[in-house]
């Protein structure tokens, strides 16, 4: 697993750990079973402090996400597929609604935004930015 | 928790100058602090008072319960020190430093300083004058890990040098706190600070303005973008036990950096007549130490201790 932690983009970095342990499960780059790195590992890896790793381990357990595998260290559980793939839905949600928001605030009505999601739906396509 | 180390209500002048007003700080095993501020803010100073180099006017310091004033060459030798301009015998190679050194530590040491060596690839045979200067701080900070300290005292380590050496700085610190034991930095590199600091420190004119955790600072302050109906030179008011610590006016717009803005609180704020948008966000380490530095009232900036706000966490080993 592949991880790229930026201090100073507002999400505080515990999260930006979890996200991308959730992303990674979700895409299928971690898989049920794998052990993840230690605590001191993916913090010597990305360089952050620590306890921080420490905290979103806390957080991906209690999560269901994580657990404890015993003398090895912690593991992906058999249901954190399905429950990621959730998670990030919701997350690209919220991130849409946002924006959305922004839109409504920004003085665009319902059919202006209908016609712009269309338009960056096609233009996605075209890219090939699509699945 | 027993401290590492203390400051307590410690003064130093140097003539009319006070480089240290009545300055209280401390730290606890497998905590990363860093020590902020501008240049001259005094904190060199008040990392050669802990260390016993400079007696202060006024005030205790403590490291590893031992008094800094009238211990310091055994303060010296129990923690780790790499200051901003390393002293090395110049005409010494990096292995008969270590050997030198090795003197001065118990058993072990040398050993431990050959591993490092080997981990920074450094050149055994090479005599330190003709290092660059990143093989020079890596040499220093080699010696300053080799006996293993509870503590290592970081003064600007990595001003000046490339991004591969700073990475390895770094991931010293990291290893530090992972065996739980404790990291003082002084530094300008407020990004790097934000990934491995547990605890912020800013000294302003030989004040402590902030003392806080990084979490604790991040979860709590936020940047407001105000935008107003017509130009008001008076920023927005707060409420909901909303504090403000740094604003900023552009035209119509103002900049404002808040403490424990609640969503009542922000409601509020967007519905007064003459706010025509407010849009928050989480701002960096480096957002709050430009604002900490440029207020005039650095009052806001003592956070009360708040209920929800748990207590450091500990690195599950």
């Amino acid at each position: 697993m592949l991880m790229r932690i930026d201090a100073s983009n507002g999400l505080p970095i515990y999260d930006q750990i979890v996200r991308q342990v959730k992303f990674a499960v979700a895409h299928g780059a971690l898989r049920a079973g794998d052990l993840v790195p230690s605590v001191r590992e993916l913090a010597l890896q990305v360089a952050v402090n620590p306890n921080t790793v420490a905290r979103a381990y806390r957080d991906l357990q209690s999560d269901g996400v994580l657990e404890p595998l015993r003398g090895e260290g912690l593991r992906v559980t058999k249901d954190a597929r399905r429950q990621c793939q959730a998670d990030r839905q919701r997350l690209l949600r919220d991130r849409l609604r946002g924006a959305i928001v922004e839109c409504r605030r920004g003085g665009l009505d319902t059919d202006d935004i209908r016609k712009l999601i269309d338009d960056l739906l096609k233009d996605t396509q075209r890219e090939g930015v699509a699945s | 928790m027993s401290l590492v180390f203390e400051l307590r209500s410690v003064t130093k002048r140097f003539g009319a100058q006070t480089a240290l007003d009545a300055v209280s700080l401390s730290g606890k095993p497998g905590q990363v602090i860093a020590l902020l501020g501008e240049n001259g803010a005094g904190k060199t100073t008040a990392i050669r008072i802990l260390l016993g180099l400079l007696d202060p006017d006024a005030g205790e310091a403590r490291v590893l319960d031992v008094d800094s004033r009238r211990h310091g060459s055994e303060v010296r030798r129990r923690v780790g020190y790499v200051p901003d301009r390393p002293a090395l015998y110049d005409w010494m190679t990096v292995g008969e430093i270590g050997w030198f050194a090795a003197g001065f530590h118990p058993l072990g040491f040398e050993a431990k300083y050959k591993e490092l060596v080997a981990h920074f690839g450094l050149p055994v045979e090479r005599q330190i004058k003709a290092l660059s200067k990143g093989m020079q701080a890596k040499v220093s900070l080699a010696l300053a890990m080799a006996h293993e300290p509870a503590l290592l005292v970081l003064d600007e380590p990595t001003s000046g040098l490339d991004p591969m050496v700073r990475r390895e700085f770094l991931e010293s610190m990291v290893d530090i706190a992972a065996t739980g034991r404790t990291v003082l930095l002084s530094s300008h590199q407020i990004a790097e600070v934000e990934r491995v600091a547990d605890t912020v420190l800013i000294l302003r004119h030989g004040r402590l303005v902030l003392n806080e955790r990084l979490e604790v600072l991040k979860s709590r302050v936020q940047e407001l973008l105000v935008t107003l109906q017509a130009v008001d030179t008076a920023a927005p008011s707060l409420s909901h036990g909303a504090v403000l610590l740094g604003a900023r006016r552009m035209d119509r717009q103002w900049q404002l950096l808040v403490r424990d803005l609640s969503p009542t609180g922000l409601e509020a704020l967007q519905s007064l007549p003459d706010v025509v948008d407010v849009t928050a966000r989480q701002p960096s380490l480096e957002e709050i130490f430009v604002a900490c530095m440029t207020t005039s009232d650095t009052a806001g900036w003592a956070f009360p201790e708040r209920a929800d706000v748990g207590s450091p966490t500990e690195v599950s080993r």
